[in-house]
């Protein structure tokens, strides 16, 4: 069973031609992957694309791929600077970024339906190691890797994104009592 | 946040929605097909492999000929008589016709594209597609963005476009692409942006859902508006200009002419031409047939003609100075005529044939029938855009 590998044992696989090891490995990562997208952008068809089109990229990229490092960062890294560029174009163009769409299937309640909404009005490199993070799981230093910052960047845009969070939160907190 | 921050955003985040399954078994589709091919880094022994092949193959032809000067043994280049005589093969890959760079077809919603670069693209799902003015690049809708592909096949940008793109035209300077996108909110726009995905800016909110041409000089794009009119704007001017008014009916296909400002307007069934002389516009009645497509092949145009008995044509239309359309020669074909382009001096067809594949198929000369089968799809199969550059 290819399930049962490791990254390095599907990617190895993948590059000789078996597409079933290429396919557990999509499998493997596609979530994560795709909900880094969402995370980011808070649009479905924006995720779909983003998530699809770094699983293009990272596949062809496959042969170049160094099998001693961990797969997971490095296709994170290339889904996060996809959703930043898109995000960064679409401000540019339209001198904002378009409110998400309702966050369809989530049976949230008042105060965590704000914090959402905290996270996706949070600077986009801030959002990004929350989402890494919180999200994901990434510990700071594999966000680091991810964004290609130092350790010290991610820890700052973590506490600062926190701050703001909480702000956030406790303002909308006390509007409500 | 009073209590525990990091927890609670765990929580949250964890309840995020997933990707549909329709959208992961196509984002696996397109990742298994940009797998480079097996064995990509073992270039060296392959090439070593392959010079050693060719000179045993060299060696063979030398004492093979040095035999057939003897008499010893027959030589013959070529297919046999036989073969000849046998029925076109199918075509399942896409060719290139002569005089060409490149060439795009859209069939079913999949993108078909084969360039002299080298790039290939076979049965991508895309909304609609364009080439670049040398076919090195290929715009197309996919999904709400619009996509350019790069001739290493790697996409070179993507841009949300708010909706499908249903018609793109790429302008002869290559530096700007026009584009009209179907919105979400259910609008149809004509959008500009610049080739490198840079300055997307709405030039006309409402418009019909039909593809834009630009004129050679790049300074003027032509579209059909909200009411079914042709509209150029012009870029020098920044204006709008209606061409033809109420004359025309529903406007369904617009293209200007590669060089000079000629533009040719077709309706169901009838085609105007604008720009030439001093009238206004002039124009031709083909009904009963419906026009399935019109390009521009040096100064004359060829009309794709559907008639009302499963008869379709292509008919070469002159233009006299005044700007009068004068016909030329009509060649008639077998099945119907989806769509049409032209270039260096050949006419290329879109032939949906009775019972029989779809058939991309060019001519070796405008007033000549076509002969060159350039592709061979699914009997049924509607090619609903065509370009070739």
């Amino acid at each position: 069973m290819v399930e049962n590998h490791g990254d390095a044992v599907l990617i190895r696989a993948a590059c000789g031609g078996d597409h079933d090891a290429a396919a557990a490995l999509f499998r493997r990562h596609w979530q994560p992957a795709w909900r880094v997208a969402y995370g980011m952008t808070g649009r479905r068809a924006l995720a779909d694309d983003i998530a699809a089109d770094a699983f293009e990229r990272a596949f062809a990229a496959l042969n170049r791929f160094d099998r001693r490092r961990p797969f997971a960062p490095w296709l994170h890294r290339i889904v996060v600077n996809r959703a930043l560029d898109l995000l960064r174009a679409e401000r540019r163009l339209v001198g904002g970024e378009p409110g998400p769409e309702p966050a369809a299937g989530l049976e949230l309640d008042g105060g965590d339906l704000e914090l959402l909404e905290a996270v996706r009005s949070l600077p986009l490199q801030r959002r990004a190691v929350i989402i890494l993070r919180y999200g994901v799981g990434m510990a700071p230093t594999e966000i680091a890797r991810v964004l290609d910052v130092p350790i010290g960047t991610v820890n700052s845009r973590l506490a600062r994104a926190l701050e703001q969070l909480r702000g956030d939160y406790e303002v909308s907190d006390a509007e409500r009592t | 946040m009073p209590s525990g921050p990091e927890s609670r955003l765990r929580e949250l985040l964890a309840q995020l929605p997933t990707a549909t399954k329709a959208v992961e078994d196509r984002a696996l589709a397109a990742a298994l097909a940009a797998l480079p091919p097996a064995g990509a880094r073992r270039r060296r022994p392959l090439r070593t492999a392959f010079l050693v092949a060719a000179g045993v193959v060299l060696l063979l032809a030398v004492s093979a000929g040095a035999l057939a000067a003897a008499g010893a043994l027959h030589v013959s280049l070529g297919g046999s008589e036989r073969s000849a005589r046998q029925p076109a093969p199918i075509v399942p890959r896409l060719i290139v016709p002569r005089g060409a760079r490149g060439i795009a077809a859209v069939v079913d919603g999949r993108l078909w594209f084969t360039s002299r670069s080298g790039l290939r693209i076979e049965g991508l799902p895309v909304e609609s597609a364009a080439l670049s003015p040398h076919a090195l690049y290929v715009a197309a809708g996919i999904g709400d963005s619009l996509v350019v592909m790069a001739p290493n096949g790697t996409r070179a940008w993507s841009h949300p476009a708010g909706g499908r793109v249903v018609g793109i035209a790429w302008a002869p300077s290559g530096l700007r692409i026009a584009y009209v996108v179907q919105t979400t909110s259910g609008g149809v726009q004509l959008r500009t942006i610049e080739g490198d995905g840079d300055h997307d800016r709405v030039l006309d909110a409402a418009v019909r859902p039909v593809p834009p041409s630009w004129r050679a000089d790049a300074l003027a794009v032509a579209y059909v508006g909200a009411g079914g009119h042709p509209v150029v704007y012009d870029f020098g001017r920044r204006a709008h200009h209606v061409v033809a008014g109420d004359r025309l009916g529903e406007t369904t296909r617009i293209t200007f002419a590669p060089q000079g400002r000629a533009l040719a307007i077709g309706s169901a069934g009838r085609l105007w031409i604008s720009g030439v002389g001093r009238v206004p516009a002039r124009g031709g009645d083909f009904s009963p047939d419906s026009i399935a497509g019109l390009a521009w092949i040096g100064d004359e145009i060829a009309v794709g003609l559907n008639g009302p008995s499963k008869r379709a044509a292509v008919q070469l239309v002159g233009l006299a100075k005044n700007g009068a359309t004068v016909r030329g020669k009509r060649l008639d074909v077998s099945g119907e005529i989806t769509a049409l382009d032209a270039r260096g001096g050949r006419v290329v067809l879109a032939l949906r044939r009775h019972g029989l594949p779809t058939r991309l198929v060019a001519s070796t000369a405008p007033d000549r029938p076509a002969r060159t089968v350039l592709l061979d799809v699914g009997a049924g199969s509607t090619v609903g855009e065509l370009a070739v550059r």
